[in-house]
């Protein structure tokens, strides 16, 4: 770690003699950004109270968790090329670090729980993707489950791994290549991923890791990892040479809370850097009707009896769920929901303005929910109450920009979170163009 | 339902079920209505449907209703309406509720003193809103729009599910969003791990489904496809169920939106027995569909529509990096929708020709000619 011991040489240099201060405050503060999320070490929350006229904080605690709701929600929603096709290997660090009791019951345990709550995310938000678990588990990587599209596969694979314990010492370079092994015959168009959770502070490798690191950039596999414990510089060095110089795919969890963030940031698709990357194609798919038979027959995927099941448009072999391979003709077979499923994250929903005082008389509640607006304060306060508040909305109004109606923040988070729609753009039909003021709830 | 029972009454006391949070949605589109005027007058629609509301509050003292109007050209609150809230129990800034609700009532108030109270509220302002929804639909706006804003009506109904729900659980202290999302998957047969998912004990949250009087064919609502799609997924991910009662028109979003949210889908063979069929078949919510045989549509239609011809297909093409669907490779292999050029893989490829034909071939038509290996050495000129 010899990140730390330049950092203490250089807080030492800024004692001595100060013309040196800015440089060193610039270098700080980029290394303080390389290590992703140590920022907390400076934050006093308690210095940002205020009380208020009635001598509480409550208003201002109030304000602290709108900003908060504000601050997980504001994010690019630049129209990015993306991966939507994915293929993902989750590697689960299965050594004995991973018994620490330093997160709530056990790392080991925790680590399993937020796997399947990442499963189920993951194919939430990617429903024609391809995931695989490994484990890193006494110096070998076991296969935990195959590379499938199928969730329910890998929760009960993970389920299984609850009986166990975690034993002996993890090797980065084996689960490494055992991914590879596994992307390896992944086609062109998709994106190749591996996700590590990794609890140990050290790899006990076979080989040489670097040579590793430089066929997994060969093979075009990106690898993010989770951190438990602390920085590894090999982890650094993976996630950052595996990605093209950008080291944010390293995370180092600082409370559960966190660690649960740092893994659902993953499951969003991954913006393609380049054109080259990933070759685009035209793909073959089926979209088969459901069918439901008098008596039960075969399914060709598990060679189990059912009554319903879907037919391959191409064989009629039947497969009992979506999205699949045709067992016997290779057809990729889904439904066109799971092709919508993926559209919001290809057209994004525009973020949402914070309205001024100045604006925010033209309406007096939520338009989707209806809950009332605070009232507007006589217009000398306006300035004092706009400075007291960072990363919000100082009337608590939030507007789109497209239809120009006025939110409330859990309207703001629920549209842009959940159903990826803007109330007020789609209760208007932009085609009767006259701005109707006569609207129930803002008039 | 189980409120209604006399034996369940004592029991009732100790659980405290949650209440359930009924969203109607109705569809008020003047064409559609007009077609239907012979045997199912708008007005009568409107009557049943009040009724059926009603009863449903009459299941649990707590239950909660919503009704919002999606009409041809935009969607619209019909119940509750902030503006007029004064009647319905909400406190002004004081905390106090106001007692002279019945004053701007336009229905005879004489008449109606006797109804129960919240079922008075909701049919006057459901009556009132209507009736101003339909006088300001100009009759430009109406020409020859058959459609319905429904992605617009669903969102808006979503988002007061949301903030009711939120509102019930800081109220009953109980599942608070934020917190539940820790619990969630400790069990593996949990079904969400989100934020904003359900929680595993369903019985502790508020219980919200939206049901859907349909009557227009949403034929040409092709812009609102992925609003509509985005608004059934976030009910999948609430578990919300979309209830579809079908009086005409065609409408195939809804029959997907029923199905992958479980909920309940019937199209009405009969239009005058509306009041019948949202009795028997719609109101049941969901603690109580757990014990009943529930009116599904096994059939569902599922084939994609593609983006070029409009073609239903059920083999088609897609673009790996929009998700197009294309029911043949699109000309000179250029997705239409965002213009990347794709390689169609071997799709389409003739069958290699054997190249021994070809030389055959060949020699016959000049058999004099050079550049065959095989005669190389026999002539000699």
């Amino acid at each position: 770690m010899a990140d730390s011991d330049e950092e203490y040489v250089g807080e030492v240099t800024e004692d001595e003699d100060d013309f040196q201060v800015t440089h060193n405050d610039r270098t700080r503060s980029k290394r303080r950004r390389q290590r992703g999320g140590a920022e907390w070490e400076l934050s006093r929350t308690w210095e940002t109270l205020v009380e208020g006229a009635d001598g509480t904080i409550s208003s201002t605690v109030d304000g602290l968790l709108e900003a908060g709701k504000r601050k997980r929600l504001l994010k690019d929603t630049t129209p990015l090329q993306r991966g939507i096709i994915r293929h993902l290997i989750l590697i689960l660090d299965l050594s004995q670090s991973m018994s620490e009791k330093d997160l709530r019951p056990t790392r080991y345990l925790l680590t399993l729980r937020y796997a399947q709550d990442f499963v189920r995310e993951f194919f939430e938000q990617n429903p024609i993707s391809q995931l695989g678990v490994l484990g890193l588990r006494d110096g070998l990587a076991v296969r935990v489950s195959d590379m499938s599209g199928n969730p329910t596969e890998h929760l009960t694979a993970i389920q299984a791994l609850r009986t166990q314990e975690p034993k002996g010492l993890p090797s980065l370079q084996n689960g490494l290549e055992m991914a590879r092994g596994a992307l390896f015959h992944t086609p062109s168009h998709g994106t190749r991923e591996v996700l590590v959770v990794f609890g140990s502070l050290l790899s006990s490798d076979p080989g040489d890791i670097h040579q590793t690191i430089s066929t997994l950039i060969g093979d075009r596999i990106r690898v993010g990892i989770v951190g438990l414990a602390a920085q590894v510089a090999i982890c650094r060095d993976l996630c950052s040479r595996t990605n093209g110089g950008d080291e944010t795919a390293y995370g180092v969890v600082l409370n559960e809370q966190h660690f649960r963030e740092l893994m659902m940031d993953v499951t969003t698709p991954p913006a393609t850097y380049s054109q080259r990357e990933s070759a685009s194609s035209l793909l073959m798919m089926g979209f088969p009707s459901r069918t439901v038979e008098s008596s039960p027959s075969l399914c060709a995927c598990h060679s189990k009896p059912s009554r319903g099941g879907y037919l391959c448009s191409r064989c009629g072999s039947k497969v009992c769920s979506l999205p699949a391979e045709c067992p016997s003709c290779g057809l990729t077979l889904i439904l066109s929901t799971h092709l919508a499923r993926s559209y919001h994250h290809l057209f994004p929903l525009i973020n949402w303005v914070e309205v001024p005082w100045r604006r925010a008389s033209r309406s007096s509640a939520c338009f989707a929910c209806g809950l009332p607006f605070p009232p507007l304060p006589p217009e000398d306060q306006w300035q004092t109450a706009e400075n007291q508040t960072k990363g919000m909305s100082a009337s608590s109004r939030y507007e789109c920009t497209a239809c120009q109606n006025h939110f409330c923040i859990d309207c703001d988070l629920f549209a842009h979170e959940v159903v990826h729609n803007c109330p007020g753009c789609q209760s208007k039909n932009t085609g009767a163009g006259v701005p109707n003021d006569g609207m129930d709830i803002t008039a | 339902m189980n409120s209604v029972d006399a034996s369940e009454h004592y029991e009732l006391g100790t659980t405290d079920l949650a209440p359930s949070l009924l969203t109607v949605i109705v569809d008020t589109n003047p064409h559609a209505w007009a077609a239907l005027e012979g045997s199912l007058p708008l007005s009568r629609a409107i009557a049943n449907i009040l009724v059926f509301i009603n009863a449903h509050l009459a299941c649990n003292y707590a239950n909660e209703v919503a009704v919002v109007a999606s009409h041809s050209h935009k969607a619209a609150w019909l119940y509750p309406v902030e503006q007029a809230s004064t009647e319905n129990g909400s406190a002004d800034h004081d905390g106090d509720v106001t007692m002279n609700g019945d004053s701007d009532g336009t229905a005879a108030t004489t008449t109606q003193t006797n109804k129960y109270r919240p079922f008075r509220i909701v049919e006057e302002q459901v009556n009132r809103n209507l009736q101003a929804l339909l006088q300001s639909t100009a009759a430009t706006e109406v020409r020859g729009n058959t459609s319905t804003m429904l992605a617009g009506a669903l969102t808006l109904a979503l988002s007061h599910i949301n903030r009711r729900t939120i509102a019930w659980a800081v109220e009953h202290g109980g599942a608070d969003l934020e917190d539940t999302a820790a619990e969630v998957g400790t069990g593996a047969a949990t079904t969400s791990g989100n934020r904003f998912s359900a929680t595993g004990s369903d019985d502790e949250r508020l219980q919200s489904r939206i049901l859907i009087i349909s009557v227009s064919g949403s034929s040409d609502s092709a812009h609102q496809y992925i609003p509509v799609m985005n608004s059934i997924f976030a009910c999948q991910r609430l578990h919300i169920p979309i209830d579809v009662c079908k009086l005409s028109g065609d409408a195939v979003f809804l029959q997907q939106a029923s199905d992958a949210t479980r909920g309940v889908y019937m199209a009405l063979a009969e239009p005058r027995g509306l009041l019948q069929y949202l009795m028997m078949a719609f109101l049941p919510d969901q603690r109580s569909r757990r014990h009943l045989v529930l009116p599904t549509r096994v059939d569902v239609d599922f084939r994609a529509a593609c983006f070029c011809h409009r073609r239903v297909v059920d083999v088609g093409f897609v673009c790996s990096i929009c998700l197009s669907i294309f029911c043949e490779p699109p000309p000179g292999n250029a997705c239409l929708t965002c213009g990347t050029q794709l390689d169609p893989g071997d799709y389409g490829a003739t069958p290699a020709l054997l190249p021994r034909k070809k030389k055959k071939k060949k020699r016959v038509n000049g058999a004099s000619a050079t550049g065959t290996p095989i005669s190389t050495p026999t002539p000699g000129p």
